[in-house]
């Protein structure tokens, strides 16, 4: 039976600094298993896509450009991904990881949101082809 | 000079213009406060008068159903009665601008319409939330004004005097007030909590069970104006329990002290309780809040009796 | 207002859209005055289709897709499915493996009651209690992030185990955050118990009795706060908990201030047994091969989400997509105590009885078909889509 149990708490908070988090000037780091941008590592990729299979929102495709040399390139779109790290978990080399540094995504406008991992010429050489198929169509969008 | 000094008056100071600032200053102080108890950071100094300009600048909107001189008037005439009241009262410590016998009754009753007026608004529209918001709002005006009058009352005995700067001037170089009359004090304060509707007595407010009682269908230029309107009554109510109780108000310095002091308590009790439903209220307050004025007053008549 | 009419009722409604409410769902109260005389519930604005998207994605990707039907009770609905899905395929998941599936579950136990903490005070006006439960919860976040790599949705679980493991390090520091909010937990109970103007919003409001729990149905805390000894955790222990045993919670008086003390007490339970867990983790894998079809089958499985018992239906068809999941979630089976309990009491206290339950609206939007003309309770899939293509015509 009392009235305003609550009061060491506010007379205590007076004198303390409050417990607010003044981001952006501070920033806390995010822990190391924090799940945040995926980074895709071309070397070690064998091609065997189980990581595409188990994405349950089709985050990430794998565009062969040289099957029997094993060149491929990954298009990872970040605005669909959940964060939910399966495809890492999938991966049998060790090609995929989640950053815990690269967490601030937010973006104005749709490019950024689209990344392509590989090698340079790899991403090159898909681009070329892409737009030579866009040429080839254009009433196509 | 006879014409110069009301107009000044009613526009700058101690009315219009200064009272409204310093609303808003008061304003940021108890947000900050309450803030503060609670551990987080608060507004910056800037935010009431941020929140003032947006809400002015807003379209008001006249829902169907009103009287719509009716609904534009309200926040008009809460407004008004409030910044009539801060003629009467010492702002800084300084004499009042208007002073006569038996202007505490009129300031207390001026701080009054600004519930009123609520009430009416409330019961204007058609809204549900505005009519239960209405009905508690005038229920709570009803349970604390008894006891908040004769709280203010008990030095106004002592002081044998029904006028504002009297009760003053009889107030600085006695023994405070709140040292002859605790009992006095603690209602006085807690019935300023109720008139302001701050929380516990948040109950015709009551954001998470009636949106915004009263002030539901209000927005804009309405809105703002009540909102000011609370803000220049918070300086008043603070000022008269100040002048009362905490041994009158002889210079500003005096003045910003006091009323600031009278804040950071009435801050802590803002966020130490849970909200009181409305018949908890009208209980506490006829119960209790009745019984103690009533006593304080019986002691100071006896005391005042064998004196003479 | 035409006086001529006969007296109407005066309908309050709260929601969808009102600030009592963190997710919508629609409430009308009959009141006179300030008494409640009639309430009726209306639910399903947050229907997503969940259920039929789990028939068009594989296992794994469904593990995900189930764990986002509730954002604080993600957890069990992923470990619910999981153990389905494992039983059905006759895979035994290792020690591990449910060991660090409690942990995380009770963890999660933790942070929904905390929350639920804040969240019915600031129903109740009481603003400091909230910002300070809600404090403290940044603590048990912050755990959970270490521990699992996000702050919500913790996909700790995968088919056949789980994918985190636990270290020495994580470990210390899942004791440090336990013991200071084993501390702060102690004085809210003082608080909530003792604080007369709370009290004065708690005690004696929403009391249900033993009898009416039983007859509405009731689940979860709400129930145990009314004196059923029902907790899916020792009834029918699942994942850790055979090994790992907890203490059923109940009080008898069956008001809001008694469910309060069951969640707090439950939180002191938790509390010993993430300690008991991390002191006595077995060590071995913590993941096993399950195969991608799995076999047919029909299984359901129980498991004790914060709020009570969460019932999955799995069944499935050989291939490596489910042929059916159904859910019922605990919040579902409260309303009804809510909507009976509402009845005479005063308007001020509906925010707090609706939130006394702890209802979660995004879990609660599933089918219900209510059988009022005695017809068959069985719909097959072309009578629902027949329905569906009737109604909205």
């Amino acid at each position: 039976m009392s009235i305003g149990a609550m009061l060491g708490d506010i007379v205590n908070s007076l004198f303390k600094k409050p417990a607010t988090e003044l981001y952006p000037f501070e920033r806390k780091p995010a822990p190391e298993k924090f799940r945040g941008k995926l980074f895709f590592d071309p070397e070690k990729c064998s091609g065997c896509q189980l990581c595409i299979k188990d994405c349950p929102s089709d985050a990430i495709e794998l565009i062969t450009v040289d099957k029997v040399n094993k060149r491929f390139v990954m298009r990872y779109n970040i605005d669909r991904c959940t964060f939910c790290a399966q495809c890492v978990q999938n991966c049998r080399f060790k090609c995929l990881n989640m950053s815990n540094e690269d967490w601030e995504l937010a973006s104005i406008n749709k490019e950024a949101f689209e990344v392509y991992y590989g090698k340079e010429e790899d991403i090159a050489a898909l681009l070329a082809r892409s737009t030579e198929e866009c040429a080839e169509a254009p009433g196509k969008g | 000079m006879n014409t110069i000094f009301p107009v000044i008056a009613i526009l700058f100071f101690p009315s219009g213009l200064f009272i409204l600032a310093s609303g808003l200053v008061y304003e940021f102080v108890d947000r900050k406060l309450v803030a503060r108890y609670q551990n987080r950071i608060g507004p910056r100094w800037f935010q009431p008068l941020a929140d003032l300009f947006k809400l002015l600048a807003k379209e008001e909107f006249i829902p169907k159903g009103v009287q719509p001189g009716l609904f534009v008037a309200l926040p008009v005439a809460a407004l008004a009665g409030a910044l009539t009241a801060a003629l009467y009262v010492p702002i800084l410590g300084l004499r009042p601008a208007y002073s006569f016998s038996g202007d505490l009754i009129v300031t207390l009753y001026l701080l009054s319409m600004m519930t009123l007026c609520i009430g009416l608004a409330g019961a204007n529209t058609m809204d549900r939330f505005s009519v239960v918001g209405a009905t508690r709002a005038l229920t709570q005006l009803f349970s604390y004004e008894a006891p908040f009058l004769l709280a203010l009352l008990g030095p106004a005995i002592m002081a044998g005097s029904w006028q504002i700067s009297t009760i003053n001037t009889y107030a600085q170089g006695r023994l405070w007030m709140i040292v002859t009359q605790p009992i006095g004090f603690v209602v006085a304060i807690v019935g300023l909590m109720g008139k302001l509707e701050l929380p516990p007595f948040d109950s015709p407010e009551a954001e998470t069970e009636i949106v915004a009682g009263a002030l539901t269908e209000y927005s804009g230029r309405g809105l703002g104006l009540f909102h000011i309107g609370r803000d220049v009554e918070l300086v008043i109510g603070l000022t008269l329990v100040a002048a009362f109780y905490l041994g009158g108000l002889a210079n500003p310095l005096d003045f910003l002290i006091k009323t600031l002091v009278l804040l950071l308590i009435t801050a802590g009790l803002q966020s130490l309780f849970a909200r009181l439903r409305i018949d908890q209220t009208v209980g506490l307050w006829w119960r209790i809040g009745a019984m103690l004025a009533l006593a304080q007053l019986l002691v100071l008549i006896i005391l005042r009796g064998l004196r003479l | 207002m035409n006086p001529q009419h006969p007296p109407e009722k005066f309908i309050l409604p709260i929601g969808p859209q009102h600030p009592a409410l963190k997710e919508p769902g629609h409430f009308e109260f009959t009141i006179d005055g300030e008494i409640v005389k009639d309430a009726t519930v209306r639910l399903g604005y947050v229907h997503r289709g969940i259920e039929k998207g789990t028939e068009a994605r594989n296992y794994n990707q469904d593990l995900y897709l189930l764990e986002r039907i509730c954002g604080i009770c993600s957890h069990v609905h992923a470990t619910a499915f999981a153990l389905g899905v494992e039983k059905l395929a006759g895979v035994t998941v290792p020690p591990r493996a449910q060991a660090i599936r409690t942990l995380v579950a009770e963890l999660e136990r933790v942070h929904s009651h905390l929350l639920w903490l804040g969240v019915c005070a600031h129903e109740g006006g009481f603003d400091t209690l909230f910002m300070y439960s809600w404090r403290d919860r940044e603590t048990v976040m912050d755990i959970l992030e270490g521990l699992t790599g996000n702050r919500v949705n913790y996909s700790a679980n995968i088919m056949g185990g789980v994918k985190v493991d636990v270290d020495d390090k994580t470990a210390d520091t899942i004791r440090h955050g336990i013991d200071y909010l084993e501390g702060r937990t102690h004085h809210y109970m003082k608080v909530v118990t003792t604080d007369e103007t709370f009290l004065g919003r708690t005690r004696d409001i929403g009391t249900m009795t033993y009898e009416q729990a039983i007859r509405l149905d009731a689940v979860g805390p709400t129930a145990r706060a009314s004196g059923v000894r029902a907790d899916v955790r020792v009834d029918a222990p699942y994942a850790g908990y055979p090994d790992f045993p907890v203490d059923l919670i109940t009080e008898t008086a069956g008001d809001l201030a008694a469910r309060f003390v069951v969640r707090i007490n439950e939180l002191f339970v938790s509390y010993q047994l993430i300690r008991t867990i991390l002191d006595k983790l077995p060590p071995g894998e913590i993941s096993v091969r399950i195969p991608r079809r799995i076999p047919e089958g029909e299984t359901i499985s129980r498991v004790e989400a914060p709020r009570g018992e969460l019932f999955y239906f799995i069944r499935s068809n050989g291939t490596d997509k489910p042929d059916r999941v159904k859910v019922r979630t605990p919040s579902l089976c409260n309303w009804a105590s809510v909507m009976e309990l509402a009845v005479g009491h005063k308007l001020a206290d509906m925010p707090m009885i609706l939130a006394g339950i702890d209802p979660c609206f995004s879990c609660n939007d599933r089918l219900i078909r209510v059988n009022r003309r005695g017809d068959s309770q069985l719909w097959s899939w072309e009578d629902l889509r027949r329905y569906g293509i009737e109604q909205y015509k």
